[in-house]
């Protein structure tokens, strides 16, 4: 049961085109795993889509339209060019990662990117990492928290997105299932970590690098670019 | 002056709702026959929308101008990929719309993702058309649905027998009945569509 959310205004700039390119693909990817979200997107596009048709274009508008050089340009250029009969082959895409002999399949929407994960590498303890290139400035993972790992307690200097994959985590304030997206800024603190056998894959999209807020891991703070990146 | 485009009478006072069959009609017909007179009504109904939302978004006519290009020549060239049971005209112009749009600020503001619209919203690509037939094909036999393909009309069920049976392309399909990419491929949408309903109600 997926129980956390991107609230209704992501939705709906997600369906504007106005969110970045790595947020919108979170709110994507957490539409793979949820019907409800799919629903909301499928009606906010509809009602869009007739607001954008419904529009009083004034007929004068129109008139001008017609006879506007661009316009009838445009539509003879247009019909001047061939049906786009190019039908590319279905390209046969990984739908896995794998990490120590474990295959995790990855929803449809992050595929396209399993060509793009780095090697993983041990983060503390149970946590494993591997970086995804998504070509931005953002800094997206994959992490592996394995049973009994632990995050250490951080909090975020910019915006941290998480989508769980598979598995559950949890932080001390709630428990975390596949699907769940999770959004932390600023003065968010937490400490994820997982008791489940089976651990927990997550993927996260950090605009800025962790901060560290206590123990060891706050002596490593200011490498923590080197770590996370 | 355009050629060929009628103009419509109360242009403010059509619901895009009302006339949302009448546009699925002109679509397919420029799928299935290139017909360029009902280009011209889903042109001149939608290209001044276009350009009306392309100026609030992009602020500048030269950009505006490019936005209703790039989406009504993409209404002309893939209409075979419109498919009426999945969303209305409106929403379907709409969308290949907001992706360009999507696609011409990444490349102003110089964005390095390598994240684009059809990665987020797969308007027109192939496979999104294919996903339902694949799950099709994957759940039932042809044996098993051999009376319901009796049942097709005989236009869907040669394209359906040369594709599924024969093993043909839908290119080769085209070639040999002479006939259109774009009709080949609204027949084996369209029968698919029929056998997929006619599943349902058998179960």
């Amino acid at each position: 049961m997926i129980k956390f959310h991107p609230d209704p205004e992501q939705l709906s700039l997600y369906v504007q085109g106005g969110l970045t390119p790595v947020e919108s693909l979170m709110v994507r990817a957490h539409c793979d795993y949820c019907d409800r979200c799919s629903k909301v997107v499928h009606e906010k596009t509809v009602l869009l889509g007739e607001k954008f048709a419904s529009e009083n274009v004034l007929a004068a508008e129109t008139r001008a339209v017609h006879t506007s050089t661009n316009l009838s340009a445009i539509f003879d250029e247009i019909v001047k060019s061939p049906a786009s009969n190019a039908v590319p082959p279905p390209k046969k895409m990984p739908t896995t990662v794998e990490l120590d002999g474990r295959r995790f399949v990855l929803p449809r929407t992050l595929r396209k990117f399993i060509s793009s994960v780095g090697n993983w590498s041990s983060l503390v303890g149970k946590v494993w990492q591997a970086p995804v290139k998504l070509g931005g400035a953002q800094i997206a993972n994959l992490v592996y928290i394995g049973q009994h790992g632990e995050i250490p307690e951080h909090t975020h200097k910019g915006v941290e997105t998480t989508l769980v994959l598979k598995g559950e985590f949890k932080d001390g304030i709630n428990a975390y299932q596949p699907g769940d997206y999770i959004r932390m800024s600023g003065t968010d603190t937490h400490t994820p970590y997982t008791d489940s056998p089976q651990g927990c894959l997550i993927f996260s999209v950090l605009d800025q690098p962790l901060q560290f807020t206590c123990g060891i891991a706050k002596f490593i703070n200011p490498f923590s670019a080197v770590y996370f990146r | 002056m355009l050629v060929g485009i009628p103009l419509e009478q109360s242009n403010s006072v059509v619901k895009p709702k009302d006339c949302a069959g009448e546009m699925s009609g002109y679509i397919v017909s420029i799928a299935e026959n290139r017909c360029k007179r009902s280009f011209a009504r889903i042109f001149s109904y939608f290209a001044p929308r276009l350009r009306s939302y392309a100026l609030k978004q992009m602020g500048n006519e030269a950009l505006a101008m490019e936005l209703v290009q790039d989406t009504m020549s993409n209404v002309w060239q893939k209409a075979h990929l419109f498919n009426a049971e999945k969303g209305s005209p409106s929403t379907w112009i709409f969308t290949i719309a907001r992706n360009i749009r999507f696609d011409m600020l990444r490349k102003l503001q110089n964005r390095k993702e390598d994240v684009c619209s059809d990665d987020l919203w797969p308007v027109l690509c192939e496979q999104t058309a294919d996903a339902n037939e694949a799950s099709l094909d994957e759940q039932i036999t042809l044996e098993q649905i051999g009376f319901m393909f009796e049942s097709l009309p005989v236009k869907q069920k040669a394209v359906i027998e040369a594709i599924y049976i024969d093993g043909k392309s839908q290119q080769e399909v085209a070639d040999e009945l002479s006939i259109p990419l774009g009709t080949v491929k609204s027949r084996t949408r369209l029968a698919l569509q029929r056998l997929k309903v006619m599943l349902n109600d058998h179960d």
